[in-house]
């Protein structure tokens, strides 16, 4: 067979084994000697594992199906066979099947080395055992059967009708992209769950359709259980294949043996038969006198006119413009959801178009290798290299003009970013034009990064005969180059074409990043240059047989300016690597993520047995700091005020401080016992014992090392400064341990023990935010340049300038935690007054988009708490922005709010019906609301301490919400909770406790917390909560050790619990629990007293799990209960009800607007239930709990529409 | 104006010896290489025409070392191979066009004055604006000539130009070759005998890599006189022929009959004919007395 004597199969064979052995060998932990110990708790080859890694490397293949079994049919042509072939006796049938047949065969031997590689991988020597379980065939045949054969058989058929009929393999990888591409928009556009049964149903690979299944996948559940072949998988597959089977039809209908039948315009275009003209018998040849012009300007002006006509041969070529044109149409659909955050999008910002425009880097980078090798070997491929090589044109201008027309390719590409944002800013009314900032990131900071991968492409093209060979190689090293992270090559300057990249923020525009992003690209592309020369010495020139000519061949021409620039670029390469190595290996301490690893371990053996060790407390804070935008510089002057509040004496000052420049001095006499340079951990012993009661002093000094090209050691920025406390020193043992209990095992550590349980009464004496102080008094003084404004927490007492510094004087007059941050920009200020409280936003320049309702939110927001649950303690709020390059977050310190200009100050807001949350609003409540729950109560550092800060806020923020809202659009916002904390748990790595007992995690205290406490004030009735809260807030507010916890906020609720809920706690606050709620059936009858009867039938379930997800039913076996119906394979399962639900029936207006007709609660015993309601008005949709405000697993099944009996 | 080269030689990878120590010093005017498929012919043309490098020997033409120096020669080189094709899409007119730019012509105005002549001389105005891939062989030969005068080559290179030809546009297609071969060195390979006779006044004889016979075809054709004979014999009793005499080249009659033609040095060979020699003659028993 044709392919078996091929090297490029051989070659795909071996590089689809080393990417198996490599994924599931480092999935497995084979690199946990050079890199990041892969961690414990997941199982790397389950049947879930498996398709993962299995199904999303056979995607790869996909690049190959052009190739493979696109060319089919175009091979005859092109050999020009066919005419011979076309006589011999076999149908069409016959002819096309083979055709097709064959190549899917040559496939399917690559995905049986792929299997082999990644099924070898799991247990190459060196691997993790605990990481994987017995080996199992069927995980691998499953995915197979469902996953890859029909993708085969569909791309496949796809790639092989488009080839057969284009006669042009290109158009079979730009169709390929063009479906990748597509399936990453359905990737995008199912993020909403409300949109994932159609990305399931239309995702042609069908990956969205198996996530369908598994999204929600707990970490025991992806360790046990198979992919389920069923509803919506099998649903997708079939469409895929009949349309794979319509489109079989399609291609044996147009397809003709006659060997002229199939005509393309952009191949050959039919022309006229030409009628021959006869010459005359004798000519003259009296050519016109001419100048032939060989000069280095004309040689630049006919490269630059040779990659014109190379550019309109990839411009005119129909793949190309149909890539062009999808790409224009994905992009502007994807900037519709653009930033969409809590169901409302960003305004369309210069920045943001530019971000939305990453979508299109696989296209770019793709039509740059595929372009590449067809420009390499256009001449070749149509025959007209000889003719075009005797030709007295240099080579490096040869070269140089298809190097020059894949640049201009580039360019065009990146113009689509443009042309597409604009269309949309101008769509969306937003006149707001960068111009520049476009021009400046597309074609300065973009485009050397595509140029860089041109130089590559090029010179692995010009190396390899066959250019879809090239292309493949290059998308294994695209995609490869960044993986080897995982083999533990780490520093950029070993992978091709990686280093730091660049973020824009309006506040700081590029910052410092922009510095170390073009030294990296500078590095890069003197390695280019140096490629671009070595193409030019392999550039292939008339004939050649082998490699070994060729390398004779280079070897002559390397000469004249050949060697001088090579050496050049080779100096300029090796120099600025070495600089940068230099500043980062040497000058610099670097620790490879392994070192890090290892170091943590050190730091955890040496010093955990100070951790218990009794410390003075800090009780008063007062710095000076100045910073320095311009130079991003920063010093600080502070004093800490010290006390020995516990009853033990105190010998020794743990001083752990970071590695800027520090100096320390006690106001006591002392010895420096320990200093470690490497984890900056001091001991300091004093002379005279710290006894009970008595007070110190400690004076430091912290400065950052110099900024440098390369290195940026302050985190000062230009503008938008957002420094916090945690550049101070802290006393005593801080933590910082490794958590995965296998590798600390390796190490030799004890399991990790996670934080105390709230009912160790003996771990309740710090807060979870700090461990070396209470409550402190606090005062600074911040300098910056005179442009900027500096903030800090507490009261301008004074401000004033010195020379080009301004000076703030900033004082608190009540105390609050240790935790404070700075920030200095060049702000507006927007001012307003809620009754004595004065309330200030300040913000950049031109980010005025939201500030009424951030103003509005922190109003509701304290009239709310402090109506609630206890006066607020400030004189003043005020919100600050910082650059989004700092990150996409509000954070609240005493009377200031940190909140990034990413978030909330560009949001756009649609205040209709249909519109998304106001979440500047929203986010603003909650981080006013924090000024109660974290800096009013603040929990033990112990398990579940966040309840009382972020579920609480969270809580605030929902309540004052719908206040606004209405409860109609809470709904979207419950559902969105909810699928983010479904989702979210799926990646836990350690364990998932019962919201109580959280350890910190997000989407337990964020998602769960605020879903749990809306239906406890659903449950309870929000004023009887709020005042359990409120009386709770008023016995715990400001306290001393020992700390409160989540058992006591229990406590309070409880007593305002009836019986009956009971339930309601342990399922939501002591346990893990979820509900698998479902409408079944609903009928209606229309009475004669004009009444509406509703026959509806729902289930109703709920499970629990353990930490590792595994499903369980109740305490003990006979708690359970269970239901199976007729038509039911399988029973549900239940754990004991005895519960009250809601059941809601729903009307429209005149409006079409929904209404609600009926909601109340019902008590539920059994999982199938069926009920009758009576209702006044005409009822459109019944359904159980259909406010989804319970954690159910599937929230989209809970209403029915009413079907009407007549 | 003269071609020297010395001692080409070239192997393949699967050890076929193409070009064994090639000797030939070529001047102005038209030069045929003549040789049976495989001969070398084109592995020849290739090199001079610098697509191609040999494993050693040298090629000079006019003081240029052509091996060394090969933008030099494509300066001034013209050079049509044996089979050639276009890229798609693109007339006659901006193929010529993109040619003329490869070769140097930076001025626009001149190009298509140029241009203009070109299509003139080798008749294809007419045709001008279509596609050149939809061409038939002739006319595609044509084109192959005038993008080869465009730099006015001193040196030109035609690699077996007339094979897939009609008569008369191999006819026409010589004459233009003709007027070229006037002013510059024309080297054009063939295996067509009758090309040579009616083109060159050198040539040369080729085959297994090795020049067998550098000649003057009038000269040669000459020395055979009273040396070839001719008979009718009935085609069963060849391989006794064959014995017997050197044969040179067979034909067949209508009724089946066989012509042969033989060499001999004898004044009289019985049952023979004399008859006057051509050019065939030389070439087959150059062929013949090397083989």
């Amino acid at each position: 067979m044709f392919w078996f004597k091929k090297p490029a199969l051989y070659v795909y064979s071996i590089i689809f084994l080393l990417l198996g052995l490599f994924a599931s060998g480092a999935s497995a932990g084979l690199f946990d000697s050079v890199s990041l110990t892969v961690g414990s708790s997941r199982i790397v080859n389950s049947p879930y594992a498996i398709s993962g890694l299995f199904g999303g490397m056979s995607s790869l293949i996909i690049f190959l199906y052009p190739s493979i079994i696109g060319v089919g049919i175009y091979r005859d042509y092109k050999s020009e066979t066919h005419s011979i072939l076309y006589s011999y006796p076999f149908t069409k049938m016959q002819y096309l099947f083979a055709k097709f047949f064959s190549g899917v065969f040559i496939v399917h031997l690559i995905i049986l080395v792929l299997g082999i590689g990644v099924s070898l991988g799991f247990i190459l020597p060196g691997t993790n055992q605990d990481l994987l379980k017995a080996f199992e065939l069927k995980p691998y045949l499953d995915i197979y059967f469902i996953y890859i054969l029909p993708n085969i058989i569909f791309t496949g058929l796809l790639v092989f009708g488009v080839v057969t009929f284009t006669r042009n393999i290109s158009a079979g990888f730009i169709l390929v992209l063009i479906l990748v591409v597509l399936q990453g928009f359905l990737v995008g556009y199912a993020e909403d769950a409300e949109n994932r049964l159609v990305s399931a149903l239309a995702d042609p690979f069908g990956d969205l359709a198996i996530q369908y299944y598994t999204q929600y996948w707990t970490v025991a559940q992806q360790n046990e259980l198979y992919i389920p072949i069923r509803g919506v998988l099998i649903y997708n597959r079939l469409i895929w294949l009949s349309a794979a089977g319509i489109l079989f039809v399609l291609i044996y209908r147009t397809f003709s043996f006659s060997q002229n039948a199939i005509s393309f315009a952009f191949w050959k275009k039919s022309e006229k038969r030409i009628k021959k003209t006869n010459f005359l018998g004798i000519v003259d040849i009296d050519l016109p006198n001419v100048k032939l012009n060989y000069s280095f300007i004309t040689q630049l002006k006919l490269l630059n006119r040779l990659s014109n006509i190379d550019f309109l041969y990839i411009v005119k070529n129909m793949p190309f413009v149909s890539i062009v044109l999808f790409g224009l149409l994905i992009n502007i659909v994807s900037l519709f959801e653009l930033g969409n955050l809590f169901g409302t999008a960003t305004l369309p910002r210069t920045w943001r178009m530019l971000e939305a425009g990453e979508t299109l880097a696989l296209s770019i980078n793709i039509c740059t290798f595929l372009y590449a090798g067809m420009l390499i070997h256009r001449s070749r491929i149509f025959k007209s290299n000889e003719l075009i090589d005797t030709t007295p044109t240099k080579n490096w201008v040869l070269f140089g003009s298809k190097f020059l027309a894949i640049i201009k390719m580039q360019v065009l590409l990146l113009s689509l970013v443009m042309i597409s944002g604009l269309i949309f800013q101008i769509y969306k009314g937003f006149y707001d034009f960068e111009i520049n900032l476009y021009i400046y990131e597309l074609l300065a900071l973009s485009l050397i990064y595509y140029v860089i991968w041109a130089f590559l492409a090029f010179f692995v093209q010009t190396l390899i005969p066959n250019p879809y060979l090239g292309l493949f190689i290059m998308i294994v090293l695209l995609i490869g180059i960044p993986l080897t992270q995982l083999a533990g090559i780490e520093q950029s300057i070993f992978k091709y074409n990686q280093g730091p990249g660049y973020s824009y923020s309006d506040m700081n525009a590029y910052g410092s990043s922009i510095n170390r992003y073009f030294v990296y690209k500078t590095y890069w592309l003197c390695l280019g240059i140096v490629f671009f020369i070595l193409t030019i010495l392999f550039y292939n020139r008339g004939l050649t047989s082998n490699f070994k000519e060729r390398l004779k061949i280079a070897k002559n021409r390397f000469n004249g300016w050949h060697p001088f620039f090579l050496s050049v670029f080779t100096i300029l390469f090796i120099a600025i690597g070495s600089y940068i190595y230099y500043t980062n290996n040497v000058e610099n301490i670097r620790r490879s993520s392994k070192e890090q690893e290892i170091a943590t371990v050190e730091w955890e053996k040496k010093y955990k047995k100070y951790e218990k060790y009794a410390q003075p407390r800090i009780i008063s804070v007062n710095v000076n700091l100045d910073l320095f935008p311009k130079t991003r510089d920063f010093n600080v002057d502070g004093e800490y005020m010290l006390v020995n509040k516990s009853g033990q004496i105190i010998d020794s000052i743990f001083l752990d401080h970071s590695s800027r420049i520090s100096t320390f001095e006690f106001d006591r006499e002392n010895t420096l016992v320990l200093e470690d340079t490497t984890y900056h951990f001091d001991i300091y012993e004093f002379k005279n014992p710290i006894l009970p009661g008595d007070s110190l002093k400690l004076n430091f000094t912290v400065r950052n090392k110099p900024n440098t090209l390369l290195r940026n050691n302050s985190p000062v920025l230009y503008n938008g400064t957002f420094l916090s406390n945690q550049n101070f020193p802290s006393l005593g043992y801080q933590g910082y341990e490794l958590t995965d209990d296998k590798t600390r095992e390796k190490y030799g550590l004890p399991p990790n023990e996670l934080k105390p349980l709230p009912s160790d009464s003996t771990a309740l004496g710090n807060t979870y935010i700090s461990k070396d102080s209470d409550w402190i008094d606090f005062e600074a003084t911040v300098s910056t340049s005179v442009d900027q404004i500096a903030i800090a927490p507490g009261y301008l007492q004074k401000e004033w300038v010195d020379g080009d510094r301004r000076y703030f004087n900033y004082k608190m007059d009540s105390k609050i935690l240790n935790f404070y941050s700075f920030n200095s920009a060049d702000y507006q200020v927007f001012k307003d007054s809620w009754n004595d409280v004065s309330l200030e936003i300040y913000y950049h320049s031109g980010h005025d988009y939201n500030l009424d309702r951030m103003m509005k939110g922190m109003k509701a927001a304290l009239e709310y708490c402090s109506e609630n649950f206890s006066p607020y303690q400030h004189k003043q709020l005020r919100i600050i922005e910082f650059p989004k390059s700092q990150g996409f977050y509000a954070q609240a310190f005493p009377n200031t709010v940190p909140f990034s200009e990413g978030l909330g100050f560009i949001a756009d807001v649609d205040d209709s019906e249909e519109g998304g949350n106001d979440y500047p609003f929203y986010v603003t409540a909650h981080e006013v609301a924090h000024q109660w729950f974290a800096h009013q109560v603040i929990g033990a550092d112990v398990l579940g301490a966040t309840v009382m800060s972020e579920s609480l806020s969270e809580y605030v923020g929902l309540k004052i919400i719908e206040s606004v809202n209405g409860k109609n659009k809470m709904r979207k916002f419950l559902k969105k909770s909810l699928d983010d904390y479904l989702l979210s748990r799926t990646f836990e790595t350690k364990r998932e406790n019962a919201l109580m007992f959280n350890d910190g995690q997000g989407y337990i205290h964020y998602q769960k917390g605020s879903l749990v406490f809306y239906a406890l004030s659903d449950y309870l009735g929000e004023k009887n909560l709020n005042k359990a809260i409120s009386k709770y807030v008023n016995k715990v507010a400001f306290q001393d050790p020992p700390y409160t916890t989540s058992i006591e906020l229990l406590d309070y609720v409880k007593e305002s619990t009836p019986d009956s809920l009971n339930y309601i706690l342990k399922d939501m606050f002591e346990t893990i629990t979820l509900y698998d709620n479902n409408a079944v059936s609903a009928v209606s009858k229309k009475m004669d007293n004009g009444k509406y009867k509703i026959d509806f039938e729902f289930n109703v379930s709920k499970y629990r799990n353990d930490e590792k997800g595994k499903i369980n039913y109740g305490d003990q076996e006979r708690d359970s209960i269970n239901f199976q119906s007729d038509n039911m394979d399988k029973p549900i399962y239940s754990v004991y009800l005895e519960d009250y639900l809601d059941i809601g029936v729903f009307g429209s207006d005149d409006d079409e607007n929904e209404t609600e007709i009926y909601l109340k609660k019902h008590k539920i015993s059994d999982i199938n239930n069926k009920i009758s309601i009576i209702v006044d008005e005409e009822p459109i949709e019944i359904g159980i709990d259909p406010y989804n405000k319970l954690i159910d697993t599937d929230s989209g099944d809970n209403r029915k529409r009413i079907v009407y009996e007549d | 104006m003269k071609l020297k080269i010395t001692n080409l030689s070239k192997t393949y990878k699967n050890g076929v010896k193409a070009l064994d120590k090639v000797n030939l010093e070529i001047g102005t005017g038209m030069f045929g290489l003549l040789g049976p498929n495989g001969a070398g012919k084109s592995t020849l043309m290739r090199t001079i025409a610098t697509i191609q490098s040999p494993d050693q020997g040298k090629i000079v033409f006019n003081k240029i070392n052509v091996l060394n120096d090969n933008i030099s020669l494509r300066k001034i080189l013209g050079y049509l191979p044996q089979s050639f094709g276009v890229y798609p899409n693109m007339t006659a007119d901006s193929l010529l066009n993109y040619f003329a730019v490869l070769k140097g012509i930076s001025s626009k105005k001149e190009r298509s004055i140029l241009i203009d002549r070109l299509l003139e001389i080798t008749n294809l105005k007419d045709v001008r604006w279509k596609n050149v891939s939809g061409f038939s062989g002739g006319m595609k030969q044509r084109f192959g000539i005038a993008q080869l005068l465009i730099n006015k080559p001193e040196l030109i290179i035609v690699d077996e130009p007339t094979a897939g030809l009609d008569p008369a546009e191999r006819q026409r297609f010589l004459n233009v070759l003709r007027e070229v071969g006037s002013s510059s060195t024309v080297i054009f390979s063939t295996h067509i005998v009758d090309d040579v006779k009616e083109l060159c006044n050198n040539m040369a004889i080729m085959n297994e890599g090795k020049i067998l016979n550098h000649i003057k075809p009038v000269e040669s054709t000459n020395k055979l006189k009273g040396k070839i004979w001719n008979k009718v014999i009935d085609k069963t009793s060849l391989d006794k022929m064959d014995k017997k005499y050197n044969i040179l080249s067979t034909s067949f009659n209508p009724d089946n009959s066989l012509n042969i033609r033989i060499f001999s040095d004898q004044k009289t060979v019985s049952g023979f004919k004399k008859v006057n020699p051509d050019l065939d003659d030389v070439y087959f028993l150059t062929l013949k007395e090397n083989s």
